[in-house]
């Protein structure tokens, strides 16, 4: 994976809440049928450490961050939406 | 915030509306609060589900969460500890990757036991799994709950090694005691109980086995330690091969071996000993019995030798020539040499009157049955009657065959008995020839050193009378002599008993 063509993808959740959950779990559906092969994702737990949201000025959970391809991007929420996902990390529907 | 920790490829005022927004809207369920002294902060917008979350997080259990692919969505920080990974290492991966082989399919509210892997798969854990499927807004997912069974499995394996432990003590036949480091009884075998003053477990050892040196060797042994001293002894140090008695009655004839050795735990630190009482009273016994069996069987070879010696020097001195040597002595030592294949044979019991004269007259009844009859009650003749009696008889029966009734073709002898007296018995046995050569008048002058040893043998060891009648018809002993009288230590011939 390259820089250009890659996803690096950071999603902000709080332990185990229904949206974090739900949100880690619509995220890797999302990326193995759209970015295969294509994409990292690095989950943030704040319950463990929440001077962590300070980097990407995170306020509410869950958040995903798209850190590459800038520029940089953000979705709020567990990302059931897929279609909304889609056009927030500017991905193109296989 | 400072403004150093910030993302500088981050937007100033980044998507401030949606996220007013996506909290209005429900699309969060937590949100990040700056404090001023405690930093940023995370509150759940959900309060009821707070002590779940919490209880979850810090329960001593594993737990994760996994979608409905099977891959971790979720773990906590127990999960952590027993897989020995990091969260971040486990979310993402399948859940049946953290198990060795195949996970047994999942029931849900039930439990199935697995092997988790730890350290990446240096080492395995036995852990339950238990399970139940959630539903996660559009999702469902499966709660997964681990639980370590190792301390349940060593938990189990201490139980059997117990219970092994204590089988092995109870079915012991020594007895067998175990001792804390400061002297207690912890355990005790069946036969341990027996022997003890009172229920041993909880006593010191002195307390429950008080005991008493076998030897004054040993004595010195043991005195050199006072109870106490004896009691940390046993407890603490390798103690072996001393000979006791316990004191109190019921042991008092009782000999044991008293050792210990150490009881050691798995990082071999003494934690104890084992003190065993071997019972050797019955080896004992049979040491004695043995001590006692050489020596009379030196104290037996001695009488035989002076016997031989005896016959040897009086058959010479009564003997013509040598052949009639030669002949007497042989026929003698048979006779001896007869007796004591019988008291070998009955290990010195005795033998019945009936089946000593079969013995001794053996060659003369095999083919020639009539000739020899015996007839008498049944009478146990003791052990030390067997000898001279043998020689007796043989006399007898050599005096027979040379002059009397066995000389001639129709000579008989009939041999009968009986017994007399209750308590002090004494058997009187007629010895009758018939049809024989005729009986000269002055035989029993001319009697020779058979006849005379017959009679000096009867009186002197077997304690009893002889008279010989000559009668026409054929020579008649009667001889009689006691055999219900305590045993003679030896049945040597005196010297002066054969003229």
């Amino acid at each position: 994976m390259t820089e250009q063509d890659g996803y690096n993808l950071r999603l902000y959740v709080a332990g185990q809440t229904p949206k974090s959950i739900a949100a880690i779990a619509n995220l890797k559906k999302i990326c193995d049928q759209h970015l295969p092969g294509r994409y990292e994702i690095e989950i943030i737990d704040l319950m463990k450490d929440p001077a962590l949201a300070m980097r990407h000025q995170i306020v509410a959970i869950p958040t995903l961050i798209r850190q590459l391809p800038e520029p940089m991007k953000r979705i709020i929420g567990d990302l059931s939406n897929t279609e909304r996902v889609l056009v927030g990390l500017d991905i193109q529907p296989n | 915030m400072a403004e150093s920790d910030r993302d500088p490829k981050l937007p100033l005022f980044a998507d401030a509306d949606e996220t007013v927004a996506a909290i209005h809207q429900g699309d969060v369920d937590a949100v990040v609060v700056m404090r001023a002294l405690e930093g940023p902060q995370v509150i759940l917008l959900h309060g009821a589900e707070e002590p779940y979350r919490v209880l979850v997080e810090r329960m001593s259990d594993g737990a994760l969460t996994a979608g409905s692919d099977g891959v971790i969505l979720y773990v906590n920080d127990r999960l952590c500890e027993l897989t020995g990974c990091l969260s971040a290492g486990l979310v993402g991966r399948s859940l049946t990757s953290l198990f060795e082989g195949a996970l047994p399919t999942l029931v849900p509210e039930a439990t199935v036991e697995a092997n988790l892997l730890r350290n990446g798969g240096d080492a395995i854990m036995p852990v339950a799994v238990w399970s139940r499927p959630i539903s996660i807004g559009d999702t469902t997912a499966t709660l997964v709950r681990l639980t370590d069974l190792s301390i349940h499995r060593r938990a189990e394996q201490i139980a059997a090694a117990e219970r092994f432990a204590r089988s092995v003590l109870e079915q012991s036949t020594e007895a067998v005691v175990v001792l804390s480091p400061d002297g207690h009884i912890t355990h005790s075998s069946g036969r341990a109980d027996q022997l003890a003053e009172q229920p041993p477990v909880g006593c010191m050892f002195s307390e429950a086995f008080p005991l008493e040196a076998q030897s004054t060797e040993e004595a010195g042994t043991l005195a050199r330690f006072s109870t106490e001293s004896l009691d940390t002894l046993l407890a603490t140090k390798p103690f072996h091969g001393v000979e006791v008695r316990l004191r109190g009655e019921r042991n008092a004839k009782s000999t044991f071996l008293l050792s210990a050795g150490p009881l050691v735990d798995d990082t071999k630190s003494n934690v104890g000993s084992i003190v065993t009482l071997t019972d050797m009273t019955e080896r004992k016994r049979a040491e004695e019995q043995q001590t006692m069996m050489v020596a009379e069987l030196n104290h037996r070879v001695k009488n035989i030798l002076a016997i031989v010696q005896s016959v040897a020097a009086q058959t010479l001195r009564a003997s013509g020539s040598l052949d009639n040597f030669a002949d007497a002595f042989t026929g003698r030592l048979k006779a001896l040499a007869i007796a004591h294949d019988i008291l070998t044979q009955t290990r010195w019991i005795g033998i019945g009157l009936s089946e000593l004269l079969a013995a001794v007259l053996a060659p003369y009844r095999s083919s020639e049955e009539t000739r020899v009859s015996i007839f008498g009650p049944a009478v146990l003749l003791p052990a030390h009657a067997v000898v001279p009696l043998s020689m007796v008889l043989h006399e007898m029966t050599t005096n027979a065959a040379k002059y009397g009734a066995l000389s001639k073709q129709r000579g008989t002898i009939e041999i009968t008995w009986q017994v007399n007296g209750s308590l002090d018995k004494a058997v009187e046995l007629v010895w009758q020839e018939r049809g024989g050569p005729k009986v000269k008048a002055n035989a029993k002058a001319s009697a020779g050193f058979g006849t005379t040893l017959i009679d000096r043998v009867i009186r002197h060891d077997l304690d009893g009378k002889t008279k010989i009648d000559f009668d026409s018809e054929g020579v008649r002993w009667t001889i009689a002599f006691p055999v219900g009288g305590p045993a003679r230590r030896h049945v040597a011939l005196p010297d002066s008993a054969i003229a």
